[in-house]
């Protein structure tokens, strides 16, 4: 026989259990419900008020008429709660809303992270026939419900989709920055103006308390919704772009790869930035479907690249207006300084010119766009001084306009050059630059906004495209921008100012865009392309003695400026000036003369 | 006083105030929990007729000679034994396990039978004068008697009800005088068991253990190496055991081990009792005003977690009764087993005690956070007629043997 307990032994032993068991459970409920009872409490009230957030109404978009350019339309909006979702339904699901084959699945893969009882959207703007399904499949799929949520709508038919920009939902990545406003399926603006002014136009978000059971569903409201903190709308923005203007440019580059600039001469209003070829914003108002991604990617135009304040080409002969005024403020010529044109220019070898236009001066080789006369130009400023003047025209930097997309462009000095070619570098580069060819580029927002400060003398505001907002009592608020003077006398701007007037009225390139009662001052541009055909360019502003507009055309793989460029910033300016000018002050006798006469007083 | 003293004798008047009390404070718990839900309104109602059919039953008990616990030893060990193969086949499934035979409009758990069934079989075979705990053929005969039960019940599979079998199996042998060497043979295959849950490293310790305590014993090496087969056996079917356990059940052992592994999933139900109870703080929510149970955050609270209940809405001082209640039960019973007065009524008393005491001590365990979460009913509290009717039928054993221990043989 082994050690046995005895009988009593084991009663005590039966009796200790107990006290043991039932002594280590009374100090854990007075653990529990007396010491950490505060903790305890806390968590239970979080638990069963939950704060339901409410998304605000995003600012929409006016042009400077107040025209509405992009509103918010209801769209239904189809959503899966992962914790509640059958994935068998996959399949069918991807059907009725035609999305791609395992596009749930991918996204309940990316969303994993989070909790599974937040509802994710599937689709945004699903098709009524699609409501409908789930409407009458309700009871088998547990887990699939839509709600109405406001979606992008232009219902002006201007398409801007460079200047809009779209809004897409937010990445992990974003949300880890920025996680103290959004949520994983909140919209974030991905580009243009929905990018840049996210947080005027996102407006507050509001929240409803309601009282959940276990299940999160709701049972109530939390005080009868006496704590709801409604949401704000976003700002209302008031664009300074020109619906009408902006949708003529649109219309004129259909077809074409090319962009339109149009700047208010003086207040850096941005009227018109179109980039051509478009894309459909509509695609990107919900998660874009991949097919319409590979399609953008694969076209050779590059639909998402915007032209206007992105496509870095040479200036071409609207270069020229630079080296005038460049030449005129350094006095290395005069008004009636005249050079010698004999068809051709030799440095090195032989740089030909369109024409033997003899003694010319400046204002006759801008209305020609006489090359030989700045082909000589360019040696008298030197190279480093242009580039000086270059910058003061904000060409080849970055404008800093209310959009990230923009690129600086190149105008070249010469520690580029000897960067490149070393210390010696070959001058003949000079020679094709003084006339906007070879290694220079601007886009078109930058021959804009140079044009328009020919117009306004030097004196503007940084371009921009959004005038200001309106507040909840629709008064509006105007955004301040830096005011720019470029520091060149009034009487340098008369002369470039009086052979750009010729371009188009006189015996110059331009001639084919002249208007009776509408006076056009501009300047051809043809840049060399070596991939294939040149492309178009065109600068012009009107009226030419009170400037109200100031255009730069691009026209890509076209030819010449004056054939495709001149035609469309003639009609915008047309279109622009008939509107908004009253009939006498469009055409006011100009004074020929005026100009030789200034001419000789600056001529000291 | 006489009178008074006289009822006192032939009836425990504590115990079965103490029961009366835990049923009332169960009903306004269920009534509490159930009222906003519309499945389960009906359960107060239900519970309060299963009370009376309990009490009629009780007395009934109470009332029978108790020689015919002996007899029905036999008998209702086969027909429960039956009864859990046919819940296998015929069973109705709740709550991912298949342990219900429904008959008309009354539906059962043949394991709760089955727990009275194998005590009193249990009972009646050790307490024979020639049963011998030092003979491995008799402790193998004993273990088969509480295993075979368990081995249907897993295949439901009902974990809590498993546990329950283990303690009576466990108690009964220890009750009737089990040897250390015997207690060691008994209780290392469960040890080593648990231990391989853990991970291949704590089985092979365990094995390890186990091979020192044997050579300690000294006995001879056929019993030795038997045994040690025993125990590795043991540690390879817990592997297949665990495979058998439905997923829920598998994710709460695992949340058991790591308990914040998945606040959302099966942890979910640890953290929001935890919560119910201590924001009850010490006088609690007041009845019908604990927001975790109005607003449901707790599953199953009419049953397996109606502990919360009491918790969050009663406070520490509700919740302190409770246990109170349960110790005075406890040791009110324990005290009766030694006044039984025979070996095997005293064995049944240890077996019903031990039923109650792992009920408790599982249920109150999960509450509090202390045991992992295993779906298991606080006896005489939580929601259930078939489980009050069982519970009260063995309460009424208690009784009548403590009524009829002067009473010859």
């Amino acid at each position: 026989m082994s050690a046995q307990i005895s009988f009593f032994g084991r009663k005590r032993i039966f009796y200790g259990i107990i006290i043991a068991v039932v002594s280590v459970y009374i100090f854990k409920l007075f653990q529990m419900q007396i010491l950490a009872h505060e903790q305890f409490d806390a968590k239970a009230s979080d638990n069963s008020i939950k704060a339901i957030e409410q998304i605000a109404l995003r600012g929409v978009f006016y042009d400077r008429n107040m025209k509405l350019l992009v509103e918010n339309t209801p769209a239904y909006t189809v959503r899966i709660t992962p914790a509640e979702y059958d994935t068998s339904w996959n399949k069918k699901i991807e059907t009725i809303l035609d999305l791609e084959n395992g596009f749930i699945t991918n996204m309940l893969f990316i969303n994993r992270i989070y909790s599974k009882f937040i509802p994710l959207r599937v689709k945004r703007g699903a098709d009524f026939s699609a409501i409908a399904w789930i409407e009458e499949n309700k009871e088998h799929l547990s887990g699939v419900d839509y709600v109405i949520e406001m979606q992008r709508g232009y219902p002006y038919g201007v398409m801007g989709s460079h200047v809009f920009g779209y809004s897409k939902e937010i990445s992990p990545a974003q949300l880890k920055k920025e996680e103290e406003y959004y949520q994983p399926g909140d919209l974030i603006g991905s580009i243009g103006l929905e990018k840049k002014y996210e947080k005027d136009l996102r407006g507050e978000k509001g929240y409803n308390y309601i009282l959940v059971d276990s299940r999160r569903r709701e049972v109530g409201k939390y005080k009868e919704g006496r704590n709801d903190i409604a949401s704000q709308k976003g700002k209302d923005l008031v664009l300074s772009i020109d619906g009408e203007l902006q949708k003529i440019a649109e219309e004129e580059l259909a077809g074409r790869a090319g962009a339109v600039a149009a700047i208010e001469p003086g207040t850096g209003e941005v009227m018109v930035l179109a980039s051509s070829p478009q894309f459909d914003l509509n695609q990107f108002s919900y998660v874009t479907p991949k097919d319409y991604l590979r399609q953008l990617l694969n076209d050779p135009l590059k639909p998402q690249f915007n032209r206007a304040s992105m496509a870095a080409h040479p200036p071409g002969s609207t270069f020229k207006l630079l080296c005038a005024i460049a030449a005129l403020d350094l006095g290395v010529i005069t008004p009636s300084t005249t050079l010698y044109c004999g068809g051709s220019y030799t440095f090195g070898r032989s740089f030909k010119c369109h024409g033997a236009h003899g003694s010319i001066n400046v204002i006759t080789a801008i209305e020609k766009s006489c090359n030989v006369f700045f082909y000589q130009l360019i040696f008298k400023i030197g190279l480093d001084r242009l580039k000086e003047y270059a910058t003061r025209f904000n060409l080849g930097r970055k404008l800093g306009i209310d959009i990230n997309e923009e690129v600086r462009g190149l105008i070249p000095n010469s520690a580029y050059y000897e960067k490149i070619y070393g210390k010696n570098w070959p001058r003949g580069i000079l020679v094709s630059l003084g006339i906007g060819q070879g290694e220079v580029s601007v886009t078109p927002l930058q021959l804009a906004n140079y044009c328009g400060l020919i117009a306004s003398n030097g004196k503007a505001v940084v371009p921009h495209l959004v005038k200001g907002y309106l507040d909840e009592n629709k008064k509006f608020h105007s955004y301040k921008y830096k005011e720019v003077d470029v520091g060149i006398k009034k009487e340098v701007f008369d002369v470039v100012k009086e052979g750009m007037f010729r371009v188009v009225n006189g015996a110059g390139t331009g001639t084919s865009i002249k208007i009776s009662d509408i006076q056009i001052a501009g300047k051809t541009g043809t840049a060399q392309n070596p991939h294939g055909k040149d492309h178009a360019l065109f600068v012009a502003f009107a009226p030419y003695e009170n400037p109200k507009i100031a255009v730069a055309v691009l026209v890509e793989n076209a030819g010449f400026g004056a054939t495709w460029a001149a035609p469309i910033a003639k009609k915008i300016i047309e279109t622009y000036v008939r509107r908004t000018m009253p009939k006498s002050t469009v055409a006011p006798e100009k004074q020929k003369i005026v100009v030789q006469q200034g001419a000789e007083e600056f001529a000291d | 006083m006489r009178i008074n003293y006289k009822l006192n004798d032939r009836f425990d008047l504590t115990i079965f105030l103490s029961v009366t009390l835990l049923v009332i404070i169960g009903l306004l718990a269920i009534y509490s929990s159930t009222q906003n839900t519309i499945t389960q309104k009906g359960n107060f109602d239900k519970q309060l007729i299963s009370w009376g059919i309990s009490l009629f039953i009780f007395f009934f008990i109470y009332s029978i000679p108790a020689q015919t616990f002996k007899l029905a030893a036999l008998p209702t060990y086969v027909i429960s034994m039956f009864l859990l193969l046919v819940v296998l086949v015929i069973g109705r499934k709740i709550g991912g396990a298949r342990s219900w035979i429904a008959l008309g409009g009354f539906s059962f758990q043949p394991a709760e039978f089955a727990k009275l069934a194998t005590i009193l079989f249990l009972s009646n075979f050790l307490s024979r004068v020639e049963t011998d705990l030092d003979n491995l053929k008799d402790i193998l005969i004993a273990l088969a008697i509480g295993i075979s039960p368990i081995g249907l019940i897993m295949l439901e599979p009902d974990l809590g009800s498993s546990f329950v079998f283990i303690g009576v199996l466990l108690a009964l042998l220890f009750w009737k005088g089990i040897s250390l060497f015997g207690l060691a043979v008994v209780l290392s295959p469960g040890i080593v068991a648990v231990a391989s849950l853990f991970g291949p490293i704590y089985f092979v310790i365990a094995i390890i253990l186990v091979v020192i305590i044997l050579f300690f014993f000294k006995k001879d090496i056929i019993l030795s190496g038997s045994i040690l087969a025993l125990n590795i056996a043991a540690g390879f079917f817990v592997d297949n055991f665990y495979n058998i356990l439905s997923p829920h059940q598998q994710r709460r052992i695992q949340t058991f081990i790591d308990p914040n592994a998945d606040p959302l999933g099966s942890g979910y139900n640890a953290i929001q009792a935890k919560v119910a109870i201590g924001s009850g703080g010490f006088w609690g929510k007041g009845f019908l005003h604990g927001n975790q149970t109005q607003l449901q955050f707790i599953p199953e609270q009419w049953t397996d977690f109606i502990f919360c209940v009491i918790g969050e809405e009663f406070g520490f001082i509700g919740s302190l009764i409770v246990v109170i209640l349960f110790l005075v039960l406890f040791l009110r019973i324990l005290r009766l087993a030694t006044f039984a007065k025979n070996d095997f009524l005293s064995m049944v008393i240890i077996g019903i005690l031990t039923v109650f005491f792992v009920h408790f001590l599982v249920n109150v365990g999960m509450a509090i956070g202390i045991l992992p979460v295993i779906g298991i009913p606080l006896p005489f509290v939580s929601y259930g007629g078939s489980s009050l009717l069982i519970n009260m039928t063995m309460l009424g054993i208690i009784m009548n043997i403590h009524r009829s221990r002067k009473e010859s043989t």
